[in-house]
């Protein structure tokens, strides 16, 4: 029995594996082809301004030493054999490898969108269940209207309002930066200077999902497993927490699976915003000025992410509720 | 205290909506004693479910008790807030649904949804709630039921849920159980099953039971006492036989010509011409006038008052009054009643 269940969960392993690595290949050929059907030359991001004076001739070498002027078919394999050692190619901006000018900022954008990301969702499942619970009572209503407004509050003018009242005129917290010069081994100071742009991402985007949980939680409610819960005793708190929460469970982990991409890039604005170093900046550069290398990678990156969670999410969903389960004898 | 499990005193129940107000239950008054069952039969809309629902107070914020009063065992539980009713709930009284493919919840186990039920109302360990659970799952007829206490309600049949639900209603042991169109889900055999197991667990527990359903053929079969409603009030009520054999109310004519055992000859079924009233601003008199071969005038002007026909039995028709006219009731409920004469 016992070995039986770890073979399955080994098959399954291996799956995923293949599926992983057949979804990355297609997502890598699409981005690749797409990148380059886009108007516009890379070679702009690489000399900028300096390209104007640059001849014909020098034109034509620079492409032949960037290999931009082999056909797609040779570009692609060059840069998939590169990869698959580790080597995701020249970024044309920083003239630096991409895992060179990323390592650095990743870890900055992991932190400030991870946190962000939990942060955002404990709180969307906790004001959504007190919502729910006080359905159209005069809380429900506080919290729906407060969490509509913070929610179309645009986030690049919260962040520079906040800069201005907790930097500028009461000098709480720094207005830009991961840390102070010299102090980047200090988790304190770190942290100090993630806060602000952390309010500006939870702000942004908790009601968002909250709402969603609330809604969901609701339509929970009127189901008719509710009445016989009902009939058992249980007060409507009791529902809510054991019943209800939890066959809401999967639509919340679902959602938090697809918000993963969505919140690490609601960092870009903060990161503009804060002058936050991070590669939120990075990805939309990238696209902007062609860095076809740099645009992949954060492309892939994103991609894993995405594929990872929802992976992490069936898993957890079929513990939750076991009818989720993919089976062999579903057929469509 | 009268004896009776359940009484209900001229109570009248009422929905605010946009559109006025809804009288769902109009001034009804019926008794419940331990160890019965009472049918309520009566076609979709009279209120059926809203009286069951007002005792259990399950119904939706804008209903409101107009009138009447409502004595759980010998309590007027009228004024109950929701904590006390709370205690009730599961406690005295306790409720089977519908629909049993969505009144189990769908992620928890059998078990645990049984379980929940005992623990609520009683201070017992796990263990022991555990081993009541798999004794009620034993008494509803699940066979296995140690090995099923671990299973979501999905790997159960329509009927099994049933089953489960009326376990989770038994959990706590509860004095009254209102099954509101408990096997109306149900296939057949299914349903028969399902009301062998009612009628088993009312003479193992001397339950009092409030059986709701518009399929006559299962109230008969369960029944001790059947109430006949209309337009959100009883217009007869009596014992089984009475209702089935000696029936007086033009409505309850109706109602049982239109069974397909009495259809008529060439086949064609009976039934009983225009709809109920809408329950915004009834109409006044009887409700059933407008429907009604036998209405005379008095119908369209003044409601009938319930009219004792014997000492368990009384309708809410003018036909009783002495000064109305005899009128005997449809000829094929006659030769039925003669048949079940004979056969007595």
């Amino acid at each position: 029995m016992k070995s039986k269940k770890r073979n399955k969960i080994i098959k399954k392993t291996i799956k995923y594996v293949i599926l992983f690595v057949i979804a990355m290949f297609i997502l890598s050929v699409v981005v690749f082809i797409l990148a380059r059907l886009a108007p516009g030359d890379p070679l702009q991001a690489f000399y900028g301004e300096a390209l104007d004076s640059m001849n014909d001739e020098q034109i034509a070498a620079a492409r032949a030493r960037l290999g931009l002027d082999d056909n797609l078919f040779v570009q692609y394999f060059k840069w998939l054999g590169g990869a698959l050692h580790g080597d995701f190619g020249l970024s044309l901006k920083y003239k630096m490898k991409v895992q060179d000018v990323m390592g650095p900022l990743i870890g900055n954008t992991l932190a400030l969108g991870i946190t962000a990301y939990i942060v955002v969702f404990v709180l969307a499942i906790v004001l959504a269940t007190v919502a729910a619970l006080h359905e159209d009572d005069l809380l429900d209503k506080i919290i729906c209207k407060v969490g509509t407004a913070t929610y179309y509050i645009p986030p690049f003018w919260l962040g520079v309002v906040l800069v201005l009242i907790f930097s500028v005129n009461l000098g709480w917290f720094p207005s830009s930066g991961a840390y102070d010069v010299g102090k980047q081994n200090d988790l304190g100071n770190r942290i100090w200077h993630m806060i602000l742009p952390l309010i500006v991402m939870i702000a942004s985007h908790f009601w968002y999902y909250a709402y969603m949980i609330r809604n969901k939680l609701l339509d929970e409610f009127r189901k008719d497993y509710v009445l016989l819960a009902k009939s058992k005793g249980l007060t409507r708190r009791q529902i809510v927490w054991k019943h209800c929460l939890r066959n809401v469970g999967p639509t919340i982990v679902s959602i938090m699976a697809i918000a993963i991409p969505h919140v690490i890039s609601g960092t870009v604005v903060v990161e503009a915003v804060f002058g936050y170093p991070g590669i939120g900046n990075l990805a939309v550069e990238s696209a902007k000025l062609h860095d076809y290398n740099m645009l992949m990678t954060t492309v892939l990156l994103t991609g894993a992410f995405v594929f990872f969670a929802s992976f992490v999410a069936q898993a957890i969903n079929e513990q939750i509720d076991p009818r989720m389960k993919v089976t062999k004898e579903i057929r469509w | 205290m009268s004896g009776n499990l359940l009484e209900l005193n001229n109570l009248s129940i009422s929905f605010d909506t946009p559109k006025g107000e809804v009288q769902a239950v109009r001034n009804v008054s019926l008794q419940l004693k331990p160890g019965e069952i009472l049918g309520v039969v009566g076609e979709s809309g009279c209120g059926k479910t809203v009286m069951c629902k007002s005792v259990m107070k399950l119904l939706p914020k804008n209903a409101h008790i107009k009138s009447g009063s409502i004595i759980v065992d010998g309590e007027d539980i009228t004024d109950y807030n929701e904590k006390k009713m709370r205690q009730l709930r599961g406690g005295k009284l306790s409720m089977v649904f519908q629909d049993p493919m969505t009144t189990l919840n769908p992620t928890i186990p059998i078990g645990k949804q049984i379980t929940e039920a005992i623990q609520k109302h009683k201070k017992v360990s796990n263990e022991e709630a555990k081993a009541r659970a798999i004794e009620l799952l034993d008494l509803v007829g699940i066979r296995d039921a140690n090995e099923r206490f671990k299973l979501q309600p999905h790997f159960f049949s329509g009927g099994m849920r049933q089953r489960c639900v009326i376990a989770v209603a038994l959990a706590s042991e509860p004095k009254i159980l209102f099954a509101d169109e408990a096997t109306t889900a149900l296939d057949v055999t299914v349903e028969e099953k399902i009301l062998n197991l009612l009628l088993d667990i009312r003479t193992k527990l001397n339950l009092g039971m409030i059986f709701i359903s518009h399929d006559l053929g299962a109230v008969a079969k369960v029944a001790d006492r059947v109430a006949v409603m209309y337009a959100g009030k009883i217009v007869e009520i009596g014992t089984a036989e009475d209702i089935y054999y000696d029936p007086r109310h033009p409505y309850t004519w109706g109602l049982l010509s239109s069974l397909p055992a009495l259809a008529k000859k060439d086949g064609e079924l009976n039934f009983i011409q225009g709809m109920p009233p809408i329950l915004i601003d009834p109409p006044p008199g009887d409700a059933f006038a407008v429907r009604n071969k036998y209405a005379m005038a008095i119908d369209y002007e003044k409601e009938p008052p319930m009219f004792p026909v014997s000492e368990t039995h009384s309708a809410a028709t003018w036909l009783l009054d002495e000064r109305a006219p005899r009128v005997v009731s449809p000829v094929n409920l006659r030769k039925r009643s003669a048949l079940w004469q004979q056969i007595q």
